[in-house]
């Protein structure tokens, strides 16, 4: 509506300085006129329902007011207030002026142009310039749409409300795949599957004993005696948070072979390298006397 | 005297004075043995003078002990010149901080001044008076104590300054079966005096056994990640982890508790005991655990996170 109200506006006031005259007044102000427009935001108000009845004038010249600006009667309308704008910039002046109206009845109603009186600054010549008319088409309650210009307006608005509706459907559908495709895309929660609690594996203690015994022949280093070290801690169930203090505080580790074998691969991991041979070999001998 | 028999020798003599309080014990001669010195913290009556006494007898060392109040002045501890009217001419007098154990008592009862003097002695091992600059005996340990429970008009020790402290030990009470000891003990009789079990000369020679004492390459890096976790675990009660003065601290300490343990090679075990000592003090903790006695547990926290080598 706005779009069409612009449009015709432009085009109207084309018009209007087309059908300017000159006037004999003798005070009026220097203006370059370049618009002079009456619209409306509705060409089709309803009736008791306000509407806006807008002029906007432009002129090439920075003014604070438009002295010889008269605005049509409107004798069908009931006029419920205005408001004036005056906003100067380096174009020129713009004037707006929005008149708050209401309608008793309904029908076509024709409002009069707006008209200016001025001097063009172009040439020195007293202008009286003028509006376009507009035409409004009140609706009442019910009221059938039976003329002719009434059906081309009845057809555009029905026109209107289906591509509205259209727009709106194609819109929510439009979010709806979008939600669709994005819950696709969220990585679906891990099933819970009930798994049977694995079978323990018991390892005969003899063999993982023999297990650190043949790391530690085979490898007589430091490294050789850390992976029998760590051997026998998974043994006893040591974590990699536990010292060997915290080991021998374990259950499993009471038995007194198993704390003096623990004790000699802990040298063995960490004694001077002066001292790492005797420390292994204590180690294996360690490991040899509980592998018997 | 019997001074073969190692560190352990001055431990089982300062048990025989001091009724429990084994962390206090090891934490004095851990730092006896890599030349640190030690912040006691824990409430009055706790046997800590007593503890530090006795380890300057054990020792046959001399022991001073320097109770700090707001008016003392730095000339106070490390001593001042004087004008000899007899001899016309200025003669130094040398203050309490001339000795092999200084007990730096309420260190934070004195002002900012005052705990800069005796901090830069403790670092330098050397203090000037006047002209001349005067060594200090060796060994020479400091240990300070601070009370928790009266904070009214003391001055805190910046953290800058709590890093010049090798070690830092919390004084707890003692259980029940110990304080029926002390009962017994010493209701009658006073503290009976230790008679000296080691000498200065064999301490010297234990603190260089101790810096042989070999760390291993996996335990270095062990000691490492205990100190970086500090600062990179982004734990919300700490502001600041530990400074690399941490690092060397647990090193030295883990290779003097080996020595304790009458090794020559330090295990995680030593490691893993002695950095809440090192590191304790030196980590920016929040004022909310700090106050409500989390450190502790925090820093267990994060001690635990580290696999052992």
């Amino acid at each position: 509506m706005a779009l069409f109200s612009r449009t015709s506006a432009l085009i109207l006031a084309l018009v209007a300085f087309a059908t300017g005259g000159p006037i004999d007044a003798q005070s009026l102000q220097r203006l370059t006129v370049t618009q002079l427009t009456l619209s409306a935001d509705t060409a089709t108000p309803k009736i008791e329902i306000p509407f806006h009845l807008i002029v906007t004038a432009h002129v090439r010249e920075r003014i604070s007011e438009l002295d010889n600006l008269d605005l049509p009667i409107l004798a069908e309308l009931e006029l419920l207030g205005s408001e004036r704008t005056t906003v100067a910039s380096r174009g020129g002046t713009t004037y707006r002026e929005t008149i708050t109206v209401v309608a008793h009845h309904s029908g076509a109603i024709t409002i009069a142009p707006v008209t200016l009186d001025a001097t063009d600054a172009r040439n020195g010549r007293n202008f009286r310039y003028s509006s376009n008319a507009l035409t409004l088409h009140v609706q009442g309650p019910g009221t059938a749409i039976v003329a002719a210009s009434d059906a081309w307006q009845g057809l555009r608005a029905l026109l209107g409300a289906v591509l509205r509706l259209a727009l709106i459907l194609v819109g929510v559908a439009g979010i709806i795949l979008l939600i669709a495709v994005l819950i696709r895309r969220r990585p679906l929660p891990a099933p819970v599957v009930t798994l049977a609690p694995p079978v323990p594996v018991v390892r005969d203690p003899g063999a993982q004993l023999r297990e650190a015994l043949g790391e530690l022949e085979r490898d007589r280093t430091r490294a050789g005696a850390m992976r029998a070290r760590h051997i026998v801690r998974r043994m006893v169930g040591a974590t990699d948070a536990e010292t060997l203090a915290d080991v021998l505080r374990r259950p499993l580790a009471s038995d007194l072979q198993l704390r003096d074998l623990l004790r000699a691969l802990e040298r063995a991991g960490f004694t001077h390298n002066a001292d790492l041979t005797a420390a292994i070999a204590a180690a294996i001998a360690q490991l040899e006397r509980m592998t018997r | 005297m019997n001074e073969r028999a190692g560190p352990a020798i001055v431990t089982r003599a300062l048990e025989r004075t001091i009724v429990g309080q084994q962390g206090v014990i090891e934490g004095l001669l851990l730092g006896l043995l890599c030349s640190g010195h030690v912040l006691l913290e824990g409430p009055p009556g706790l046997a800590k003078t007593l503890a530090c006494r006795s380890l300057a007898d054990a020792l046959h060392g001399e022991f001073k002990r320097i109770q700090f109040t707001p008016d003392l002045l730095p000339s106070d501890i490390v001593g001042t010149r004087i004008f000899d009217q007899r001899e016309s001419a200025f003669t130094t007098v040398r203050g309490p901080i001339f000795a092999n154990v200084v007990l730096a008592d309420e260190i934070n009862r004195a002002p900012a001044k005052v705990q800069s003097a005796l901090l830069e002695a403790m670092q330098e091992r050397q203090v000037t008076i006047g002209p001349q600059t005067h060594p200090l005996p060796d060994p020479f340990i400091v240990m300070a104590t601070m009370n928790p429970l009266d904070s009214e008009g003391t001055y805190a020790l910046p953290v800058a300054q709590m890093d010049r402290f090798l070690l830092k030990i919390d004084v707890g009470y003692p259980s029940r079966a110990e304080e029926l000891a002390i009962l017994e003990r010493f209701a009658i009789a006073d503290a009976p005096v230790i008679a000296p079990v080691a000498t200065l000369d064999a301490v010297r020679e234990w603190r260089a056994l101790a810096h042989n004492v070999h760390l291993d390459e996996a335990l270095k890096r062990y000691i490492v990640e205990l100190v970086v976790i500090t600062r990179e675990a982004q734990h919300p009660a700490i502001d600041f982890g530990a400074s690399p003065r941490a690092t060397l601290a647990i090193a030295n300490l883990a290779r003097a508790k080996a020595l304790l343990e009458q090794r020559d090679y330090a295990v995680p075990d030593d490691v893993r005991t002695v950095a809440p000592l090192a590191l304790r003090h030196r980590i920016g903790f929040n004022f909310r655990v700090a106050s409500d006695g989390g450190a502790t547990r925090v820093l267990d926290e994060l001690i635990a996170r580290v696999p052992v080598p």
